[in-house]
């Protein structure tokens, strides 16, 4: 035993946006234990916003005065590339713009502990109490969104994964109104998270097996070179996909996706269906173009088909829905169908690569926007008893409060992907790609399954303006500046994105250039 | 002995499975999930003596780590969901459907 | 040799315990099946030259895991035996028979492999398992483990938003409790002494006993309503108790 240990090199300032956010949440605790109550929102609020803009900061300064590395941090266990420096930035924007919804009305339960319906919530609600505790658990689960997509090893991933989702559980549950709602979407989005995590972890063990490390670069090197035990890396790279198809919601591991989008609070709503997309996204193309490269040609059929039956599911049965929230589900499932189709067009030549990961990147900037800004609207469309959850009560916005009603469609329209918005340009990137890429018969599917989510989306948008408002119809909510911020912000982007895309583009392609780090 | 190991390993992930397909309550549901860590733990552990690196130990260390985190959130969340309903069944908690 | 018959004992010990998990009816043999397999598994882990791992099995999973399962249970009524009526038709059967492809595709895939002999763990383990581990868990994997501090915030954080009530009002002192028993005395002439105990003359202090007072009669306070009611139910009702609460019927 000789005692010594190499001490570990750890790069802290590539790091720092990440280390950032985690000691934010940090802090958020901390103050949670020490600050009196009345106090705490007005640190938290601040605090949470702060931390964001300074890891954004500090990405845009790594990536612009400091160049990007070509080496993995920490020991080999991030990799802080082009990729994941853009995607770093994206999650980063669209975590700001989600917390200043969160903080924007009362949408989080007053007394998570309190039985619906009792006199404790009652009398919790009677003097305001509030979780402010929900700040950090945000900031840890952005803070997961951010190593995910960076995780150099499986390992590292499958902590990222873990940190990402434990906090999203529990903040699925803590809806205000529609209590029983939000906790049974909190249980079935553990159990099934947990259910898939497993999977996950199983692929990691053969794939260790196969290749006798867990690092994504070792087994790639190992795919080519390791003979005899092809089973092993085949059943642990379709375990392992299982577990990444079931965080971006691709069919057949969809059903979560509805029932989890409509039971949270919307703001959670809007976190997830914009940063654990986009952090899931960068995973899985980080673990199957990196790790599993060399195994493309046994992939690729399998999600060419996960991608078309993800388009139509996610596309058809939009067009059944009666609830707001699960039909912005369903439409974030067909988008993640989109979004595969970008993930199978890889080619032998790196350029190729790096035009199918600029559209995917680009693709996921775009809907990450459009889609928070969606489900802000939904937050200020109310009744009575919370959110005008059912669509029939959307009959007749347009001419209650137009402007509203105009900026909605405007978001559907982008969803379609209508000229003019960033969705059309999103689609056109990706959709480009993948046919250079030889995948022409998977686009005319996608053009399809687009046509067919038009068609419904139309149909809501017949619906606001060209139906009569019902007497008791729903009321528009005068919005908080947080939330007006959060719908003039998509607007902005989606309308920028749609008509002058070249800079973002541009920015997406030189982050896609370089590729990943090996 | 390894291949003993491991389809031990996977017949045990594979029960779970089943389990977590078939059983209502949701503590049994989480047990089963649990049962199907464990058999990764088992894969990992086997598979370190196989390749002759401690890596594989290493992470079946982390998962315990994960577990005993997943589990106290798991739990927390099927309290509440039992003192609003009295019931742990997941047939019960379906106002969720299409 | 060795190995093998510990691996068998234990394979089979394993795979009934974890049957055993899936279909037995109460939740309570579940989680104590589940315990079975965990022990068994920490053993396999301490004969494939992973002590550290054992241990730290026993430790969280049979220690800290399984007991925080059997809390919940106890919380939840530990009766509370799962309804084992289908609510999806055919769902059961379908679940196992994918269940068994699985593990035939699973089992099958890994029995086919061609695995060579074992590397061992001799060469890596040579400064003993724990530093080893260290050495591994402090250098190239630093960063997860420094992560997985976030997890366990998350935990604590999240079983106090969840579970933790903060009390409102300040907690009631001794002397407004004996107050609002007068109170209550006053208004309805509900007893303020505590409810009498067995009693200097009693022979027994199980609860279905009724205390006696100093005339050796029975003290209507101390008689329990439901035992007496399942008493009564089964004739098992002492006749001087049955007197009393006959009384009481009366007096109302």
């Amino acid at each position: 035993m000789n005692g010594t240990i190499q001490a570990p090199t750890i790069e802290y300032a590539l790091l720092a946006p990440m280390l950032v956010v985690f000691g934010a949440a940090i802090v958020g605790v901390l103050v949670e234990a020490f600050a009196p109550r009345y106090l705490r929102s007005a640190i938290h609020v601040p605090l949470t916003l702060l931390s964001l803009a300074g890891a954004f900061a500090l990405t845009i300064w790594q990536a612009a005065a400091k160049g990007i590395p070509t080496k993995a941090a920490a020991m080999g266990a991030v990799a802080v590339d082009g990729p994941a420096l853009f995607i770093w930035g994206t999650i980063l924007v669209l975590a700001f713009v989600s917390v200043l919804l969160i903080k924007g009305e009362d949408h989080f339960v007053a007394a998570a502990s309190a039985v619906p319906g009792s006199a404790e919530e009652e009398q919790a609600l009677h003097e305001g109490a509030a979780h402010s505790e929900i700040y950090p658990l945000v900031l840890f689960a952005v803070g997961g969104m951010l190593l995910f997509p960076a995780a150099n090893d499986l390992l590292v991933a499958f902590v990222a994964l873990e940190v990402m989702s434990l906090p999203l559980y529990l903040l699925c549950g803590l809806a205000r109104r529609r209590r029983l709602l939000s906790q049974e979407a909190a249980v079935k989005y553990f159990l099934l998270g947990a259910f898939s995590s497993a999977f996950f972890l199983y692929g990691t063990a053969l794939l260790y097996g196969y290749a006798g490390s867990i690092d994504l670069a070792k087994i790639s090197t190992a795919v080519g070179s390791v003979g005899g035990q092809d089973t092993l890396l085949y059943i642990g790279a379709a375990m392992l996909g299982v577990g990444l198809l079931f965080k971006i919601g691709a069919a057949p591991f969809q059903a979560w996706k509805p029932d989890v989008y409509q039971g949270a609070p919307t703001p959670i709503t809007a976190l997830m269906a914009s940063g654990t997309l986009v952090a899931a996204f960068g995973a899985l193309v980080r673990v199957f173009w990196v790790g599993l490269g060399g195994l493309d040609w046994d992939w690729r059929p399998v999600l060419y088909g996960v991608a078309i039956l993800t388009m139509v599911v996610g596309a058809v049965l939009a067009i059944t829905q009666t609830d707001i929230k699960r039909m912005l589900a369903y439409s974030s499932i067909a988008h993640g169908g989109f979004l595969l189709v970008g993930v199978i067009a890889t080619g032998k030549a790196a350029a190729q690569n790096a035009s199918a990961l600029s559209g995917i990147l680009f693709y996921l900037v775009a809907y990450g926007f459009t889609t928070v800004g969606a489900f802000a609207v939904v937050t200020m469309v109310r009744d009575a008893g919370g959110e005008a959850w059912h669509l029939s009560r959307w009959a007749g916005l347009g001419k209650r409060s137009p402007l509203l009603a105009g900026i909605f469609a405007f978001f559907l329209l982008a969803f379609a992907g209508i000229p003019l918005t960033s969705g059309f340009f999103g689609k056109y990137a990706v959709f480009q790609a993948a046919v250079s890429g030889g995948a022409l018969p998977l686009v005319i599917v996608g053009v399809v399954a687009s046509a067919v989510a038009a068609f419904f989306y139309v149909r809501v948008i017949v619906l606001m303006f060209f139906s009569d408002p019902a007497a008791d119809g729903p009321s528009i909510v005068l919005p908080s500046r947080g939330t007006a911020a959060v719908v003039g912000l998509a607007v902005l982007a989606t309308v920028v994105l749609g008509v002058y895309p070249q800079p973002v583009l541009d920015l997406a392609h030189s982050a896609a250039q370089s590729l990943f780090v090996r | 002995m390894t291949t003993h190991y491991l389809v031990l390993s996977a017949l045990l992930f594979a029960i779970g499975g089943v389990g977590v397909l078939v059983r209502r309550n949701a503590i049994v549901v989480f047990m089963c999930v649990e049962l199907m860590l464990n058999a990764c733990n088992l894969a990992f552990v086997t598979f370190a003596r196989q390749n002759g690196n401690l890596d594989g130990q290493v992470i079946a260390f982390f998962v315990m780590i994960v577990a005993a985190a997943e589990v106290v959130i798991g739990l927390a969340i099927i309290v509440t969901i039992f003192r609003t309903r009295r019931s742990a069944s997941v047939d019960d908690a379906s106002l969720l459907k299409y | 040799m060795g190995e093998s018959i510990t691996f068998w004992v234990l394979a089979v010990v394993s795979v009934i315990a974890a049957l055993g998990l899936v279909f037995s009816r109460r939740a309570v043999y579940s989680a104590l099946m589940l315990g079975v397999v965990m022990l068994s598994l920490a053993v396999l882990y301490a004969v494939q030259d992973a002590p550290f791992l054992a241990a730290v099995q026993i430790i969280v999973y049979t220690g800290a895991v399984m007991m925080l399962f059997l809390f919940v249970l106890m919380l939840v009524g530990v009766d509370s035996s799962d309804s084992l009526v289908e609510t999806i038709r055919g769902q059961r059967f379908w679940a196992i028979v994918a269940g068994l492809g699985f593990a035939a595709l699973l089992g099958l895939g890994i029995g086919n492999t061609l695995i060579a002999a074992p590397k061992g763990l001799a060469v890596a383990n040579q400064n003993g398992n724990v530093p080893s581990l260290a050495e591994l868990i402090f250098t190239r994997h630093v960063f997860a483990f420094e992560v997985t501090s976030a997890l366990l915030i998350t935990a604590a954080l999240g079983a106090m938003v969840l579970a933790h009530r903060e009390r409102t009002e300040p907690k009631p002192t001794q002397r407004d409790l004996s107050r609002a028993r007068f109170v209550e005395f006053g208004r309805h002439g509900k007893n303020p002494a505590p409810l009498p105990g067995p009693g200097t003359y009693a022979r027994h202090n199980a609860i279905d006993m009724p205390a006696l007072l100093p005339d050796g009669t029975v003290s209507p306070l101390s008689v329990n309503r439901v035992i007496a009611r399942h008493e009564a139910e089964e004739g098992t009702l002492a006749p001087e108790v049955a007197q009393i609460l006959q009384q009481e019927e009366e007096g109302k």
